[in-house]
């Protein structure tokens, strides 16, 4: 008898230590993002896509190329359930480092993914390292995030790092071909986004030897309320290439003032943000046709990728919008997250740490072969594409194996 | 629309006149930095001359005043989008909103805080905005809208190689004839001398006969009113989303101190004096410095003059 009771309270002492879930068990994953303020609304797009994709792993889909969508659940834990917990940031670091300690203090999470803007996600990784608590990070792009010798950060997106060397690329493939692409003006946000990027394309003209030329390096400040004297200066400046690094409301005003005050250029190429709003390419019709920029998803990958289909529909309920780049990265981030719950021996935060740094993911959502992190944590089987506006849509139209349309050249107000 | 709106008028200015970090600035781009700085400063004139109509008669600094910039612009948006209006259209519709809702503002959130510290009404102002961002953020959601069709979007004339972009012009002309429909109504009219009176001394307004009741109401609803004709207008050329306001509420605060709190005419110069000083200081020092330059500027001058450049 005693033997017994000693049985039933080891077993309770057991269960109710051991971080390991049963069938019926939840993993919360908390996570950061503008929900209000000044980008409410990419937050609310990653916040439906995350939504989406905890549809399909907790679901039975069938969609080939990604894993746990045909399991329901996380498998190897008993099938048990993503959970998602949403914190608001509203965009500021401040409020995302106080968040980041909630979730912390509250203890229920085993996982935080975030935070839209790279501002945002250095202060709160910050805070989860200094706790050693994994920190998986969807979309910003500073590589300086993954330049901090942290050990419980990742990142799924592809950096600025990418993307300029993407850029550069491609320049160089337009080089080849005969068009003139040698003066490139810079226009970027004062933020941790636009000056790495900055940065990152500086880097890439000092690499080239001569073959590029920085014309004009225009930095503005976030939340202008006008960009002439920007876009007067970049017109001075005359540049064959115009590179920007600038969210959608800045990007909008950008995008009508170059078409106002007769700017013309051979191309306009973005890093992420603004330009891959969706609304972006719908809502401003002819002013910014030709515009292009780095692409982890288009409509038309399903071109290429037939299965994503489904995905976008799933989206497109919630939010009447095609999925777009980013939003595919907070998706495929979500199953990232699965699949280092699935191997992980138990949800501690160093199991689950363990797990995420030994990631080999195939998962046919971006361009790339999936995820594997390197010892910075960052995904080194990520790659980009240029896409580029061509009648309110995105179309890929860079390299050769992606693209499903022909380019437009030349930007001409 | 795009096209020489004289090909035969001014000869195109190219040589350059201006040197600039080691190099040189067109000429035409040195007046295409004045024209737009213009136009800015004219729809920053038009936001601020609101802020200090009211500033002036009831020593209130309204917080909400960006909010309702956002309000007018979403109504625009929404007249547009729903039953298809043109937004020079629909102006006239949108100041009567904003004309009212600056009415109702005062009635509910302003007149029962009247004869407590003007810090009660600032505060109240200052929740008055949160609650109508976050209430259009609950109802609207937070998408960003932007009307790239319509009468006046996306049209630019161009005359010897300058650029006007037609919604900034259009902006521009309207805001002048409005503050100057305003200054003569409050020099001219009847009720101008009362809101005049009233703001001069309101006991010694009172025992005239004044109804600074109603005086009050309606400074309100003309101090909306006026960001109505901003709001209205600026659609064309400006994306919608319930933060817009804070972007241009701050700026306004400052032209409001620079032109003299209370001075419609100060208010009025002050605005071009910003939009120029953005403009233009942004270029030749950085467009990353353009508003700490406005602000540098605030600093030097109420230093000097604390009552600002046309106060008294």
């Amino acid at each position: 008898m005693r033997k017994g009771i000693f049985l039933i309270v080891g077993m309770a002492l057991l269960l109710g230590f051991s971080p390991a879930v049963n069938a019926a068990d939840e993993i919360e994953v908390a996570l950061l993002y503008p929900l209000t303020g000044p980008l409410a609304e990419a937050g609310g797009r990653m916040k439906a896509v995350y939504e989406v994709a905890a549809e399909v792993i907790n679901g039975s889909y069938d969609i080939p190329g990604i894993p746990f969508a045909k399991t329901e659940g996380i498998p190897d834990k008993g099938g048990a359930k993503i959970k998602l917990k949403f914190y608001d940031t509203q965009g500021s670091p401040e409020v995302g480092k106080a968040e980041t300690e909630r979730i912390l203090q509250e203890g229920t999470a085993k996982l935080i993914i975030g935070a839209y803007q790279s501002s945002v996600s250095k202060p709160t990784s910050f805070v989860a390292e200094r706790n050693k608590f994994p920190y998986l990070c969807g979309v910003s792009s500073s590589a300086a995030l993954t330049e901090r010798g942290m050990k419980y950060f990742f990142r799924v997106a592809p950096t600025d790092f990418h993307d300029s060397r993407m850029f550069f690329n491609f320049l160089d493939d337009m080089r080849a071909e005969g068009k003139e692409v040698k003066r490139i003006a810079m226009v970027y946000e004062r933020t941790e986004f636009g000056v790495h990027a900055m940065k990152e394309v500086k880097k890439r003209i000092e690499e080239s030897g001569g073959a590029y030329e920085l014309v004009a390096d225009v930095p503005y400040e976030y939340k202008a309320t006008d960009v002439n004297a920007e876009v007067l200066k970049v017109k001075a400046a005359k540049p064959d290439v115009i590179i920007h690094a600038s969210l959608f409301s800045e990007m909008t005003l950008f995008a009508k003032a170059y078409k106002n005050l007769g700017v013309t250029s051979n191309a306009n190429l973005s890093f992420c943000g603004g330009y891959q709003n969706p609304k972006f390419a719908s809502g401003l019709g002819d002013t910014v046709e030709g515009y292009m920029g780095s692409c982890t998803f288009a409509e038309d990958f399903i071109q290429k990728k037939a299965q994503l289909k489904t995905v976008n529909d799933m989206y497109k309920a919630k939010t009447g919008m095609n999925l777009d780049g980013i939003s595919m990265e907070g998706f495929t981030t979500l199953f990232v997250a699965a699949d280092a719950f699935n191997r992980a021996k138990d949800l501690s935060p160093d199991e689950v740490r363990n797990a995420l740094a030994g990631t080999e993911l195939e998962i046919a959502t971006l361009p790339g072969k999936g995820v594997k992190f390197d010892e910075s944590g960052q995904n080194i089987w990520i790659d980009s594409t240029m896409s580029q506006i061509q009648k309110g849509d995105y179309k890929v139209v860079w390299p050769q194996e992606w693209a499903t349309t022909t380019m437009i050249w030349g930007m001409r107000p | 629309m795009q096209g020489d709106a004289s090909p035969g008028g001014v000869p195109p200015l190219s040589e350059p006149c201006l040197a600039k970090r080691g190099n040189f600035v067109d000429s035409t781009i040195f007046l295409q930095l004045i024209i737009s700085g213009l136009l800015i400063g004219l729809v920053f004139s038009l936001i601020a001359v609101g802020l200090t109509l009211i500033w002036g008669v009831m020593d209130i600094l309204n917080f909400a005043h960006g909010d309702f910039l956002m309000l007018a612009m979403f109504a625009a948006f929404i007249l547009y989008a729903q039953l298809g209006i043109d937004p020079i259209i629909s102006l006239p519709f949108v100041v009567v909103l904003l004309f009212l809702i600056g009415l109702a503002t005062y009635r509910v959130v302003i007149k029962p805080v009247l004869g407590y510290p003007g810090l009660i009404a600032l505060l109240a102002t200052f929740g008055l905005s949160i609650l109508i961002r976050n209430l259009v953020l609950f109802v609207l959601g937070p998408n960003f809208r932007v009307i790239n069709e319509s009468i006046l979007a996306g049209k630019t004339l161009t005359f010897a190689k300058l650029y006007f972009s037609l919604p900034q012009s259009a902006a521009a002309v309207i805001c002048v004839v409005v503050t100057y429909g305003i200054y003569l109504f409050l020099s001219k009219s009847k009720f101008g001398r009362a809101l005049r009176a009233t703001s001069l001394d309101k006991e010694t307004a009172l025992l005239m006969g004044i109804n600074t009741d109603r005086v009050f109401a309606l400074t309100f609803g003309l101090g909306a009113a006026c960001v109505g004709v901003a709001g209205g207008l600026l659609v064309n050329f400006y994306p919608v989303f319930p933060e817009v306001g804070l972007n241009f509420a701050i700026l306004s605060f400052v032209i409001v101190a620079l032109g003299g709190f209370g001075n419609i005419g100060g208010a009025f110069l002050a605005g071009i004096l910003v939009g120029i000083v953005t403009t233009v200081g942004g270029f030749f020092v950085g467009p990353e410095y353009k508003y700490t330059l406005v602000f540098v500027l605030y600093l030097i001058v109420i230093t000097i003059r604390p009552k600002g450049l046309f106060g008294w």
